[in-house]
C-alpha cells in the first residue's frame, strides 16, 4: 500500500511494486484504493481491482499483510488469522476498558 | 451509445439471456453505460426479441385460455403510436437551452439546401425526442454472503469493497460490504449508485439527491410550470428502474393531469411516459378532449387505439374489434363505454364535427 499523506488526512493506494521499494515511490500499477477514514455514512471506501490482481498473482506477486488483510475482509481471499487474533485482542481490550470505568465510576460516588 | 438494461434488472432475465449466445453478447453491450440515448434502431430489434423472450419466460395467466401478452413499453407499435402522438415541433425541440452565448451563424443557402438543413434538423429532432424507458420498479437486494461471528467488534464502521475493473458493465459489478458484526453482504441499490457515482462519476448526477425531490418543492416547482426541467433533472440523477425516479415521474404525471397541462410536454421526449401512465391508469379523458380541442384527431384516435391495445379485455376494444370502427366511430365507442367524463368528451366531439363541416362548407 502506498500512502501519499496530507498532515492529518491518510489515503492509500493499493499498488503493484518491486518489493525492495519505499513505500512511497515509483510503482508499476495502481490496483486500488483504500480510505481509512470513514464517510458521513460510516463506510471506509475500499475499491479493488480484481482482474489486474488476478493478473500480478499470476505473474508471481505476493500481497503484503495489509493487503492481504483487506482482501481477506473482502472475500477475495479466504480470512487472515491475523484479523481474527486482532478482533479477539480488540474484544478484550474493550472488554477491561468496560469493567474499568463502572469501577471509576464506582469510585468517584464513593469518594 | 446503446440504450442500457430496458428490461434487464431482474437476475433471471440474465440466466433467460445468456443461454443464447448471440444474443448474450449482443444483450452484454446493451448493459453498458446508461448516457443520454442517441441510439440507432438495429438495438431495438433485439431488445424487443429479449423483452419478448422475458414475456414467454414470465408464468403464462392461468386464467385467460387465449394468454394475451400484455403489450410493454418497448414493443414496436406502442413506440409508433407514441412518437405520433407526441408531435414534432421544431421551434419546441429547438428552443434555446441555457448553454453559453455564442454569436448566431449566418448562412446563406439555396432552396434546396435550405430543405436538406430542415430535414437533417427533423433528424436530429427525433432523436432528441427519444423516449426514456419506462421499467418496473427494481427489487431490493438482500444477498448475504458470509455471516462471521468471529469478526464482531472489530472495528465501528463498515468497509465497502468495490470491484473497479474497467469493462464489466455495472449493474454486475461486485460491491460488497462488510458490517461491524462480522457479516458480508452485497450493497443495497442506493448505496449501489452512491458507490458507482464516486468511482465512475456521471455528469451532472450528485452523490446525494438534490431536495427539490422532496414533496413540497415538487409542488412549488409544478407551481412554477417546469415539469419538463424537472423530470430531465430526475433522469439525470436516479436509475430508470429506482423507487424514486417512479416516485417523481408519477407524481409530475398526476399533476399534469390534474391541471390539463399537457401541452407543457406535448414536443419532449416525456410525451410518451406521460401517456403510457395515463393509459395504464385508466384516466385517458383529459388528454383526449385536450387533443379534441385542439383539433388533433388522428392523435387522438391513435389514443383509443393504444387503449385498446393495453386494456384488450375492456368494453371499449372489444365493440371496437367486433364492429371494425376507425376515425370518429372509435372515439365515440370510447366515449359511450369508458370514459368517465363521457358528457366533455361528447360536447368536444360534437364541437369538432361542427368546426370540421364548417371549414369544409
Amino acid at each position: 500500500m502506498a500512502g501519499h499523506k496530507q498532515s492529518n488526512r491518510p489515503f492509500y493506494r493499493i499498488v503493484a511494486a518491486y518489493n525492495k521499494r519505499a513505500r512511497d515511490s515509483k510503482y508499476i500499477e495502481q490496483l486500488g484504493s483504500y480510505d481509512p477514514l470513514p464517510n458521513i455514512y460510516n463506510e471506509k471506501l475500499v475499491s479493488i481491482n480484481s482482474d489486474r490482481i488476478k493478473y500480478w498473482m499470476g505473474c508471481g506477486a505476493h500481497s503484503t499483510k495489509p493487503v492481504a488483510k483487506l482482501l481477506g475482509l473482502a472475500g477475495f481471499f479466504p480470512l487472515h488469522p491475523m484479523t481474527v487474533t486482532e478482533t479477539e485482542r480488540h474484544r478484550a481490550l474493550a472488554e477491561l476498558a468496560e469493567e474499568a470505568a463502572p469501577e471509576d465510576g464506582v469510585k468517584q460516588q464513593q469518594l | 451509445m446503446i440504450p442500457t438494461s430496458y428490461v434487464f434488472g431482474h437476475e433471471s432475465v440474465i440466466d433467460e439471456v445468456a443461454t443464447n449466445m448471440a444474443a448474450f453478447s449482443a444483450a452484454r453491450c446493451l448493459f453498458r453505460s446508461y448516457s443520454l440515448v442517441k441510439n440507432v434502431d438495429q438495438n431495438t430489434g433485439i431488445l424487443i426479441r429479449c423483452s419478448r423472450r422475458m414475456l414467454c419466460s414470465a408464468p403464462s395467466d392461468s386464467s385467460s385460455p387465449d394468454a394475451h401478452v400484455k403489450p410493454q413499453f418497448m414493443d414496436s407499435e406502442v413506440q409508433d403510436i407514441l412518437t405520433r402522438i407526441t408531435g414534432l415541433n421544431l421551434e419546441k425541440v429547438f428552443r434555446p437551452i441555457k448553454q453559453e452565448l455564442k454569436p448566431p451563424k449566418y448562412k446563406l443557402m439555396t432552396d434546396a439546401q435550405l430543405e436538406e438543413a430542415t430535414q437533417s434538423a427533423r433528424e436530429q429532432a427525433q432523436r432528441l425526442l427519444k423516449m426514456p424507458p419506462v421499467l418496473p420498479e427494481r427489487k431490493p437486494i438482500n444477498d448475504v454472503l458470509s455471516e462471521d461471528k468471529i469478526l464482531e467488534g472489530m472495528d465501528t464502521a463498515k468497509y465497502v469493497f468495490t470491484d473497479i475493473t474497467f469493462n464489466i458493465p455495472h449493474r454486475e459489478r461486485f460491491i460488497v460490504i462488510r458490517e461491524p458484526t462480522g457479516t458480508l453482504r452485497k450493497a443495497s441499490w442506493e448505496e449501489r449508485d452512491r458507490i458507482l457515482q464516486v468511482y465512475f462519476p456521471k455528469e451532472g448526477r450528485r452523490l446525494t439527491a438534490p431536495p427539490v425531490f422532496k414533496e413540497e418543492n415538487l409542488k412549488m416547482v409544478f407551481g412554477q410550470d417546469r415539469h419538463e426541467d424537472m423530470l430531465d433533472l430526475c433522469q439525470v440523477q436516479f436509475e430508470p428502474d429506482s423507487s424514486e425516479y417512479i416516485r417523481v415521474h408519477a407524481a409530475t404525471y398526476e399533476d399534469l393531469e390534474k391541471m390539463g397541462k399537457y401541452d407543457l410536454l406535448r414536443s419532449t421526449r416525456h410525451f410518451g411516459g406521460l401517456v403510457w401512465y395515463l393509459v395504464n391508469a385508466r384516466r385517458v379523458d383529459g388528454l383526449m378532449i385536450d387533443m379534441l380541442q385542439k383539433d388533433l384527431l388522428q392523435d387522438a384516435v391513435s389514443l383509443v387505439g393504444l387503449f385498446n391495445k393495453v386494456h384488450p379485455h375492456s368494453e371499449t376494444a372489444q365493440e371496437a374489434s367486433s364492429q371494425q370502427a376507425y376515425g370518429l366511430d372509435l372515439l365515440k365507442i370510447y366515449a359511450k363505454r369508458e370514459s368517465q367524463r363521457a358528457g366533455y368528451v361528447e360536447l368536444a366531439l360534437q364541437a369538432y364535427e361542427q368546426t370540421s363541416a364548417e371549414s369544409t362548407v
